[in-house]
């Protein structure tokens, strides 16, 4: 029992899915423990930052308190092809550095505007690293939102039991 | 010293055995028990008991590592199962990995296997079409295989028996091509699905759309809630075990029931190396089992031995029991066993959309999936370019569609209210495939398993009679999408291999003729009267069902059989 609740108090919870935090707590490197990625601390609360511009809080949770971009750092870390974890590293890298060039600001500190304009250039970008880290980026904090316990249980319910099946539902058609 | 020895034989000795606790191994357990007969149930794998061990039952979507997707490490150390469609996070601790029991691919052939109590009963599809005489009649009349030594009437009352048991949900449609059984209330097909029924009605008289009958509780009766089942939930999780016994598995109906007799002794983690034959007795006298852990070897021994450890590995232990008199493996005196495999052709679906009826939408969940059309082509009589024919499951449902373009409080808002789509109408193929000689298993002559038993070659291949009912399934649902006036046709025809289906059939095929067959009308080995085979090896062909409840019925016949035999002292 003791151990159990030792467990609970240090697993992270992203999107209602829990992490293991990296057993180092190294300095600088990434909260959660990765089995193929090597990703910084600033890579990581950058990741946090793009995530919360594309689902930012608004009268609900954002991509921040849901910790969206941990469940999407968990993904490409085992779920993604080397060639494509590689293409993603190298893109956020990129990345990371065309904010301080711009702005001579870490991305983190711009003006909402500025990282929308930011993320709207990296959506049309034809550099195969920037449209391939935004893309699994995009997609994997949408796919972690609209799974995540707080948008199952409180916005789009998911029924563990429906009980019931009507093959004619009445719905609008506008 | 020999007093030892006849003890430990005692303590080893039962009525009966049976080789797996799969959905035809559960219902041996069951007659056999219920009868009074000691049992003793060999099962390879581990013991999957019902509800306590269904860790991932009640998990929500985002409980799972990876949203139910397998890392990608699982899938590149597992290719073969991966394929499958069930193999995700919430079910893959019942499915046989890639690396832990290895078989010979002398052509592709995907193997998917659940190797513990229950086997795949847990993860079936759980459609209970029965067959008729146009599936019975189907060798014969085509030429082809042998004719199958008993027809609709022998196994009918069989098929009621078992429905009432396992509980079936259809409806009475009076089709004489899928016959009416047992019924538990049908689930209905939605606006889309019954739209495109009366289509069909209309324009095929010959062509049925139903609601697919399947092995869920819709409404259970007294027998089901004394098994300790309870009224299908609608939750489509059935894959991960359901805690509410709502559809049937040996899990949570056959085993529970046969334990409750006292009657029987499930054993877990035993290998079946073969079965003994003693050529002084001219019978067998029992089974030689290697424990999956510490690889002991034990014997044990019974007056009768029921083989439903899963089609192939049927065969396997078959070939692997070799004994003076059958030097071929036991029963094999015509040198048939092994061959003959056939399984079913899942290898194309199609997709459309349907533009009208957008007053309608589904709500919960259809365990009967939808519906389903039995086979029309060379019903009567042969008609086309090729031999036999294919069922197919048609299905509507809508879905949310989610707007995921831009970024911010616009995405947000476009994903958290998202539109309904039209229709998406989806239909996949079931097709005959005819038994050849030329699609066999065999034994490895030189690779061999950690138990010491040689490793199944599997040499089994699509031919051009699947070919051309295949490009007819498409063409004829092509036409009937058409007709429906649905839209964006889209076939999806797939170059997977044999296997995946997970309907492989035959091996020990059943027939009235010794030489041309391993087993007689009883499911009973020709040449060795105290051995029965009643899962997929048996079958003589594979016709389009599926084919879970003709196992079903005919291990409950065959045991009735068996009984009687056994008091008239015969075996």
């Amino acid at each position: 029992m003791e151990r159990r609740l030792v467990i609970k108090q240090v697993l992270i919870m992203a999107g209602g899915l829990a992490l293991l935090p990296s057993c180092l707590r190294e300095q600088g490197k990434s909260t959660i423990l990765l089995k193929n990625l090597d990703i910084s601390l600033d890579q990581e609360n950058l990741m946090a930052d793009i995530a919360e511009t594309i689902i930012p809080r608004t009268n609900t949770p954002g991509a921040k308190q849901l910790k969206l971009h941990l469940f999407a750092l968990k993904m490409v870390d085992e779920c993604y092809e080397k060639a494509d974890q590689e293409l993603f590293v190298k893109g956020l890298t990129a990345f990371q550095d065309q904010a301080q060039d711009l702005f001579s600001k870490s991305f983190g500190k711009l003006s909402l505007h500025q990282r929308e304009s930011m993320l709207a250039k990296l959506e049309n970008s034809t550099s195969p690293e920037q449209s391939g880290f935004y893309k699994i980026m995009k997609e994997k904090t949408i796919d972690g939102f609209l799974n995540s316990k707080y948008v199952m249980t409180n916005l789009i319910i998911y029924e563990l039991v429906p009980g019931r099946y009507n093959g004619y539902f009445p719905v609008k058609t506008a | 010293m020999s007093n030892l020895n006849i003890d430990a034989a005692k303590a080893n000795t039962f009525d009966v055995i049976v080789i797996g606790s799969g959905i035809s191994g559960g219902w041996a357990a069951k007659e056999f028990t219920e009868k009074g007969f000691k049992t003793l149930v060999l099962e390879r794998g581990r013991d999957v008991q019902h509800i306590k061990d269904y860790p991932t039952t009640n998990k929500f979507p985002y409980e799972f590592e990876h949203l139910g997707e397998p890392a990608l490490a699982i899938k590149k150390e597992n290719p073969i199962v991966s394929r499958c469609y069930a193999f995700k996070e919430d079910a893959m601790h019942f499915m046989v990995k890639d690396k832990e029991h290895p078989y010979v691919q002398e052509k592709p052939f995907d193997w998917i296997r659940g190797y513990q109590v229950g086997g795949k009963s847990l993860l079936w599809a759980r459609q209970t079409q029965r067959w008729s005489d146009f599936d019975f009649e189907g060798p014969a009349r085509d030429d082809f295989a042998v004719d199958w030594p008993i027809r609709y009437k022998d196994i009918a009352p069989w098929y009621s028996y078992v429905e009432k048991f396992a509980g079936i949900a259809g409806h009475r449609d009076g089709l004489a091509e899928l016959p009416d059984g047992e019924f538990l209330p049908g689930f209905p097909l939605n606006a889309a699905e019954d739209y495109f029924k009366g289509v069909i009605k209309n324009k095929y008289p010959a062509r049925h759309v139903i609601s697919a009958r399947c092995a869920h509780l819709s409404k259970p009766n007294q027998i089901h809630l004394d098994q300790g089942r309870a009224k299908c939930q609608n939750r489509i999780l059935c894959q991960r075990g359901c805690p509410f016994g709502g559809y049937f598995s040996s899990n949570a109906s056959t085993l529970p029931w046969a334990a409750k007799t006292g009657n029987l002794t499930l054993r877990p983690f035993s290998v079946v190396e073969s079965v003994i034959y003693d050529d002084a007795k001219g019978k067998v006298t029992g089974v030689r089992v290697a424990d999956t852990n510490t690889k002991e070897v034990t014997e044990y021994y019974a007056r009768i031995v029921f083989i439903n450890a899963g089609a192939l590995n049927t065969n396997l232990i078959l070939l692997n029991s070799k004994s003076k008199r059958f030097p071929r493996g036991l029963g094999n005196d015509s040198g048939v066993l092994g061959k003959y495999v056939a399984f079913h052709n899942y290898s194309a679906r199609i997709s459309a959309e349907y533009d009208g009826l957008k007053q309608y939408a589904t709500d919960g969940r259809n365990p009967a999936g939808g519906g389903y059309i039995p086979r029309f082509r060379n019903l009567l009589k042969q008609e086309m370019n090729f031999k036999r024919g294919y069922a197919a499951g048609i299905y509507g449902s809508r879905y949310m569609e989610r707007d995921r373009s831009g970024i911010g409080g616009s995405l947000k808002d476009n994903l958290l209210h998202g539109k309904l789509s039209p229709w998406i109408i989806g239909s996949h193929m079931m097709g005959e495939t005819i038994p050849k000689e030329s699609n066999f298993v065999s034994l490895s002559a030189s690779e061999k398993d950690a138990w010491g038993v040689p490793l199944l070659n599997i040499s089994v291949a699509y031919d051009e009679n699947d070919a051309l009912m295949k490009a007819d399934y498409i063409g004829q649902m092509t036409e009937m999408f058409t007709e429906a006036g649905f839209k964006n046709i889209t076939p999806n025809v797939s170059s997977q291999s044999p296997g995946l289906d997970i309907h492989e059939m035959g091996g020990a095929r059943m027939g009235r003729d010794p030489k041309t067959s391993v087993l007689n009308e009883w499911n009973q080995l020709h040449t060795c009267p105290n051995v029965f085979v009643t899962d997929g090896a048996c079958m003589t062909s594979t016709s389009t069902q599926n084919p879970s409840l003709t196992y079903m019925a005919f291990t409950a016949r065959s045991v009735d059989y068996a009984v009687k035999a056994m008091n008239r002292r015969e075996i």
